[in-house]
C-alpha cells in the first residue's frame, strides 16, 4: 500500500507546516503586544479541557465550560471532539474527490442539502408541532433513516456536479460553486416558507424541531458530542478500505493519477467521476445531517457553517489520506475550539486560529507545487522522443 | 550589407553523390558536396553564395534514454531553400529546436552567417535576435487576439510610458503582407477565425516582422490540404527569391523534390547524406532515409540470430521463414469510418482482415489515421460507420473492458500517457485493467498481496530491472525499457487472441527492443494475431506477414511483405502511388 512510502514524508511536512504556522502567528501576537506563550497555553487548555494553572471560572463571563473533574473539563474536551466530527466528514469528502482528480468545492452545498433533508425526514411524526414530540418512528429506525436521507441528498447534489463534469465537460470547481448557491438559497427558502418553524414567535430562517426519535443524545451532558464522531472515524476507515482494498477505489485512484491510462485500460472514467462525486457529496451530506440531529435539532440557516471550506484545509493538510485526515481534522477541531477558550482568557480574537489555519494551508500548498515540478523533466523527455 | 542571390544554383563542378551508406563517410560526403565557405569576398565565384546562413557542427543532443542527435552537421547556404528529411524520430525537430534556441546541444557548435553563436543561443529570444524565426508544428498564435496583436506580441513598438504605437507597425505589416502576397489579410481579424493555412502565414509574418532572415519550418504541410501546401511553397519560394534562407523539416519526399535546392537526410539521429535536389531523385532519397536493414552498430536490429539458435529459424526475415498463415479470420474490419471530436473523418472506410497467428503491419506517415484506427478497434473511439468482428462476432459497440475480456490486448503508443500511471506502483500498473479479475487478485475487493506475488513472478520472467523495493516503487522510477516491459507483460499475460501493438519499441534501446520482438514472435507462434502499428518501416517489414499502408485516413493498399520493397511502401505512404479506385 501507498501508505508506507509517502505518508512519512507527508506527516513530516505537515508537522513542519503546523510548527511554522504557530511560529509565524506567535511573532504576530508578540508584535501586537500579547504573550504568545500565554495565548498558546490557553489555546491548549481550551482544546484539551485540561487546565494547568489556577482554577478558572469562566461561567460568569458567559462561557459555559461545564463542571470540573479535578483539572479536567469533560465538557470542553467533548466540544473539541464535536468540532472534529464535521471537519472529518468534510475532509474525507474532499479527499475522496481529490483522489479521483476532482476538486469538490461543493461540500458546503452538499452538507446544507444533507442537513435540510435530514431535518425534513427527522421531523416525521413532528411536522407542525410547536414543542418537541417523541415522533412516530422508533429511535433505532428514525436515526439511520434521517442520516441516510442526508447522505442521499448530499450524494445526489454531488453526483450532479459529477455528471456535468463527465458528460458535459463542466469543470467541477465552477459547477460546485454554483450548486453551493443553489443549495443554500433553496434550503433557506424552504426554511422561510414551506418548512418554516411554525412557532409564531420565530422570525429566523429555520425549520421546526425534528422529532425526538431522531435526536442524537450527547455523550457528555450539554455538549454537542454525539455518536457522530464514531461514525466519522468509521467513515475514515471505510474510505481507506474503499481506496486500497476495492476495485472501485483502485479505479478512482487510477482516474485521478492518469485518466488517459485508466480509459485505455477499460475503466469507465465518466462513471467513476460521477460515483466519486456522489460518494463525496454523501459524506458531506452526513456531516450536515449530524449537525441537525445532534446539535440544533432543526435546520437553521447557516447550519453548514464553514465546514465545507475548512474541509479543504483538512484534506490538504491530511495529504488526502483518510488517516492523515483523522489527524488533521483533530488538529483543526482542537484549534477551533481552543481558540474560543483563548479569546475569553486572553482577549486575543479567536479568528487568529483562522490565520494559523490559513498559513498552514499555504505552506502545505507550497509542498504541492514542489511535487509537480517533477513533470517538466518528463515533458522534456517526451518532446524529445516525439521528435519528427 | 545584404547579399541577394538572383538564383541560387549549385556549382557545376559538383556531382551527385550518395553518401548515406556509412555514417563515418558522411563527413567526407560533405566536403565533396560543399566545399568550405569562402574566406573572403575575393575568392567568391559570382554564382556561389558568400557564406552559410546556418552552420551546425558535431551537434549531439541526448534526452533521457535517447540520443536525438549524434554528431550531426548541417550547412545551409544563405538564400537557399533547404530541406531536412528523415523518418519519425530521426532527430529533425530536435536539430531545428536547437537552432531556435529551445534546446541546448550537449556538444557541438552553431554558426549563423559565419559568426559562432553556440554560447549565446539560450532561448528563442536569442535566436530571434540573431535573425532566426521558426514556425513550429503547433502554431503559437493566441486564438482570442487579432492578427495584429499576435504579430506584435513580444515585439510591441511602444512610445512614451509604454503606449502602443500601432500605426508604424501596421504599415510595416502591410508591407510584409504585400511581399508575401497575402495582402487580403485583415489584421484586425481574430486569430481563431483564420484557417490553419492562414494561421501559418501569420506565423511566417510574425517571424519576418521580428526581422528573421532565416526561417525554420517544422513539418509545415503536415496539417495542410494539397492546394494549401502548394500556395505555402509559392510563398516560401518568393521569400527565397528575396533573399530569405528557408530551412524546412519534412518527411514528404515529393515536397523536397519539387521545391528545395538542397537536402540533408537524417537517420536515427545521424547524418545520412547531403544532396543537391536537382541532382538526385526520390528513390535515392528514400533509400537514404530508410537505409539498409541494419542499425547503426552494424547489427541486425531484430534478433534473427537468437531465434535461429534456439528455434531453428533462419533467413532474412521472420515473415519469410514462417509457414504460410491459414485458418479463420481473427479480426475483420469492415468499411470502418471514424470521426474525431470535430467531426472530421480521420479513418475513412478502412477494411482489413487479420488471421490467427498472423502479424499485419500498418504503415504510414505520422497522423495518417493509424492511431485512430487502433483506438477504434479497441473501443476508445466510436466507429461512425462500419463494423468490427472478432472471431466472427461483432464487437463494434462493445465497451473497452468487454473487448479486453474477449481477448483483445493493447500496447499503447504513448507509454507515459496511455500505457502507465507513473505514480502508481509497479504492481498497480501491472494489474491495471485486470484489477477486476479473480486470478489477478482482483475483483470487487482487491487483494494486494496476491497482486504483488503475480508482479514478482512477472518481474522474474520478463527480467525487469528493479531495485530491491521491488513491486512497490512507483513506475516513474523505472527506465523506459523496463516500463515498456511491464506494458508488454500486462498485455501478454492476459492470454490474448488479438494484440494491437502501437509503436511497441518506441524509445527503447536495442536490447529492450529485441526483447519485445522476441515476445511478440513467440506469442504469434502460439496463435496470437498481431496488428502492428509502427512508423518504423524497418520494424514492420521485418516482423509482418503483410503490410497495410495508410494514407490520409485510408488503407490504400495491403501488400505481402515478401514482395514489398521499402520504396514501394514509401510511395504508397506518401501518396505518390495511389490505387485506381482511390479518390
Amino acid at each position: 500500500m501507498k501508505l508506507s512510502l509517502n505518508s512519512q514524508s507527508n506527516l513530516f511536512r505537515a508537522v513542519l507546516s503546523i510548527l511554522a504556522g504557530f511560529v509565524i502567528v506567535g511573532v504576530l501576537l508578540k508584535m501586537s503586544g500579547y504573550s504568545p506563550l500565554q495565548c498558546y497555553q490557553a489555546l491548549a487548555e481550551g482544546a484539551t479541557g485540561i487546565r494547568s494553572g489556577k482554577p478558572i471560572n469562566l461561567s460568569d463571563r458567559g462561557f459555559y465550560i461545564g463542571s470540573w473533574q479535578g483539572n479536567f473539563s469533560p465538557y470542553t474536551f467533548a466540544q473539541t471532539l464535536a468540532t472534529i466530527t464535521p471537519l472529518l466528514f468534510c475532509g474525507l469528502a474532499i479527499a475522496l474527490g481529490l483522489r479521483a482528480g476532482l476538486f469538490n468545492i461543493g461540500a458546503l452545498g452538499q452538507m446544507t442539502l444533507g442537513a435540510m433533508t435530514a431535518a425534513f425526514v427527522g421531523a416525521i411524526g413532528a411536522h407542525g408541532s410547536l414543542k418537541p414530540v417523541a415522533g412516530s418512528l422508533p429511535h433505532w429506525a428514525h436515526v439511520p433513516l434521517a442520516l441516510l436521507a442526508g447522505a442521499v441528498a448530499g450524494g445526489l447534489w454531488g453526483a450532479l456536479a459529477g455528471y456535468l463534469k463527465a458528460k458535459r465537460g463542466v469543470h467541477e470547481v465552477l459547477s460546485t460553486i454554483m450548486l453551493n448557491y443553489i443549495a443554500l438559497n433553496l434550503a433557506n427558502y424552504l426554511a422561510m416558507h414551506n418548512l418554516k418553524d411554525p412557532n409564531p414567535s420565530n422570525m429566523a430562517a429555520q425549520t421546526g424541531l425534528i422529532a425526538k426519535s431522531a435526536w442524537l443524545t450527547p455523550i457528555v451532558a450539554q455538549s454537542s458530542l454525539t455518536v457522530g464522531l464514531l461514525l466519522a472515524v468509521a467513515a475514515a476507515v471505510g474510505v481507506a478500505f474503499l481506496l486500497w482494498r476495492t476495485a472501485l477505489g483502485y479505479e478512482i485512484r487510477a482516474v485521478g493519477l492518469g485518466a488517459e491510462a485508466a480509459r485505455t485500460a477499460g475503466i469507465p472514467v465518466s462513471q467513476i467521476l460521477i460515483k466519486t462525486m456522489a460518494m463525496s457529496g454523501a459524506l458531506a451530506g452526513v456531516a450536515g445531517a449530524l449537525e441537525v440531529m445532534g446539535i440544533h435539532h432543526r435546520f437553521v440557516q447557516g447550519t453548514a457553517g464553514d465546514y465545507g471550506f475548512d474541509g479543504i484545509a483538512v484534506a490538504l493538510l491530511g495529504g488526502s489520506h483518510p488517516f492523515g485526515i483523522v489527524l488533521s481534522a483533530s488538529f483543526f477541531g482542537a484549534l477551533g475550539n481552543g481558540a474560543n477558550f483563548m479569546q475569553i482568557q486572553t482577549d486575543v480574537p479567536k479568528t487568529i486560529a483562522v490565520v494559523v489555519q490559513a498559513i498552514i494551508v499555504l505552506l502545505v500548498g507550497l509542498r504541492f507545487r514542489r511535487t509537480e515540478s517533477a513533470k517538466p523533466l518528463v515533458l522534456a523527455e517526451k518532446e524529445g522522443r516525439k521528435d519528427g | 550589407m545584404e547579399w541577394v542571390p538572383k538564383r541560387w544554383k549549385p556549382s557545376k563542378t559538383r556531382s551527385p553523390r550518395e553518401v548515406c551508406s556509412l555514417r563515418n563517410e558522411s563527413k567526407v560526403g560533405y566536403n565533396l558536396l560543399m566545399s568550405a565557405p569562402p574566406q573572403n569576398r575575393d575568392e567568391m565565384n559570382e554564382n556561389s553564395p558568400p557564406e552559410y546562413a546556418v552552420r551546425m557542427e558535431n551537434i549531439t543532443k541526448r534526452f533521457p534514454g535517447v540520443v536525438a542527435n549524434q554528431q550531426v552537421a548541417l550547412r545551409v547556404q544563405a538564400g537557399a531553400f533547404h530541406a531536412v528529411i528523415g523518418e519519425n524520430g530521426a532527430g529533425k525537430s530536435t536539430l531545428l529546436n536547437i537552432l531556435y534556441g529551445r534546446y541546448q546541444p550537449d556538444s557541438g557548435r552553431v554558426f549563423l552567417h559565419g559568426r559562432e553563436v553556440t554560447q549565446s543561443l539560450h532561448s528563442p529570444a536569442d535566436a530571434i535576435r540573431n535573425g532566426v524565426g521558426m514556425v513550429s508544428q503547433h502554431y503559437a498564435l493566441i486564438p482570442a487576439l487579432t492578427v495584429l496583436e499576435n504579430v506584435l506580441l513580444g515585439a510591441e513598438p511602444t512610445g512614451f510610458g509604454g503606449v502602443l504605437k500601432c500605426r508604424a507597425a501596421i504599415t510595416r505589416i502591410h508591407e510584409l503582407a504585400n511581399q508575401l502576397q497575402i495582402a487580403s489579410l485583415d489584421v484586425n481579424q481574430r486569430a481563431d477565425s483564420l484557417s490553419v493555412a492562414a494561421q501559418q502565414k501569420v506565423e511566417i509574418l510574425k517571424a519576418l516582422y521580428r526581422g528573421a532572415n532565416t526561417l525554420l519550418l517544422d513539418e509545415p504541410t503536415a496539417t495542410l490540404a494539397p492546394q494549401e501546401a502548394e500556395s505555402l511553397f509559392t510563398l516560401l519560394r518568393n521569400l527565397v527569391e528575396k533573399g530569405t534562407t528557408v530551412l524546412f523539416v519534412t518527411h514528404k519526399l515529393r515536397e523536397v523534390a519539387a521545391h528545395s535546392h538542397a537536402v540533408t537526410v537524417l537517420r536515427a539521429g545521424q547524418n545520412a547524406g547531403d544532396f543537391i535536389t536537382s541532382e538526385t531523385n526520390e528513390a535515392e532519397l528514400l533509400h537514404c532515409m530508410i537505409g539498409a536493414r541494419s542499425n547503426s552498430a552494424g547489427q541486425p536490429l531484430i534478433p534473427f540470430g537468437d531465434v535461429t539458435e534456439t528455434e531453428g529459424y533462419a533467413g532474412d526475415t521472420w515473415a519469410a521463414t514462417r509457414p504460410a498463415v491459414s485458418g479463420s479470420p481473427l479480426l475483420q474490419i469492415e468499411a470502418v469510418t471514424v470521426r474525431n471530436s470535430r467531426r472530421v473523418e480521420v479513418v475513412k472506410s478502412a477494411t482489413l482482415e487479420l488471421m490467427h497467428g498472423e502479424i499485419v503491419g500498418v504503415a504510414g506517415v505520422d497522423g495518417s489515421g493509424q492511431r485512430d484506427l487502433a483506438e477504434a478497434i479497441l473501443g476508445l473511439q466510436t466507429v461512425s460507420i462500419g463494423k468490427i468482428f472478432l472471431e466472427g462476432s461483432e464487437i463494434t459497440r462493445d465497451t473497452v473492458a468487454q473487448r479486453y475480456q474477449k481477448g483483445v490486448a493493447y500496447i499503447p503508443e504513448d507509454r507515459h500517457r496511455s500505457g502507465m500511471i507513473l505514480d502508481f506502483s509497479v504492481t498497480e500498473n501491472y494489474t491495471l485493467g485486470h484489477h477486476r479479475q479473480d486470478n489477478w487478485g482482483g475483483g470487487t475487493l482487491i487483494h494486494p498481496p496476491i497482486m504483488t506475488a503475480h508482479t514478482a513472478a512477472m518481474i522474474q520472467q520478463y527480467d525487469v530491472r528493479i531495485s530491491e523495493l521491488g513491486a512497490l516503487i512507483p513506475a516513474r522510477s523505472l527506465s523506459g525499457g523496463n516500463q515498456q516491459k511491464i506494458v508488454v507483460a500486462r498485455a501478454m499475460q492476459s492470454a490474448p487472441k488479438l494484440l494491437i501493438a502501437c509503436q511497441p519499441t518506441r524509445g527503447l534501446d536495442v536490447e529492450a527492443a529485441r526483447f519485445v520482438y522476441r515476445t511478440l514472435e513467440q506469442a504469434r507462434r502460439e496463435g496470437l494475431g498481431i496488428l502492428l502499428f509502427s512508423l518504423d518501416l524497418e520494424e514492420i517489414l521485418q516482423l509482418s506477414d503483410r503490410v497495410a499502408v495508410m494514407f490520409n485516413g485510408r488503407i490504400v493498399t495491403v501488400l505481402s511483405t515478401a514482395q514489398a520493397t521499402p520504396e514501394e511502401i514509401g510511395a504508397w505512404m506518401t501518396g505518390a502511388k495511389t490505387g485506381g479506385t482511390e479518390a
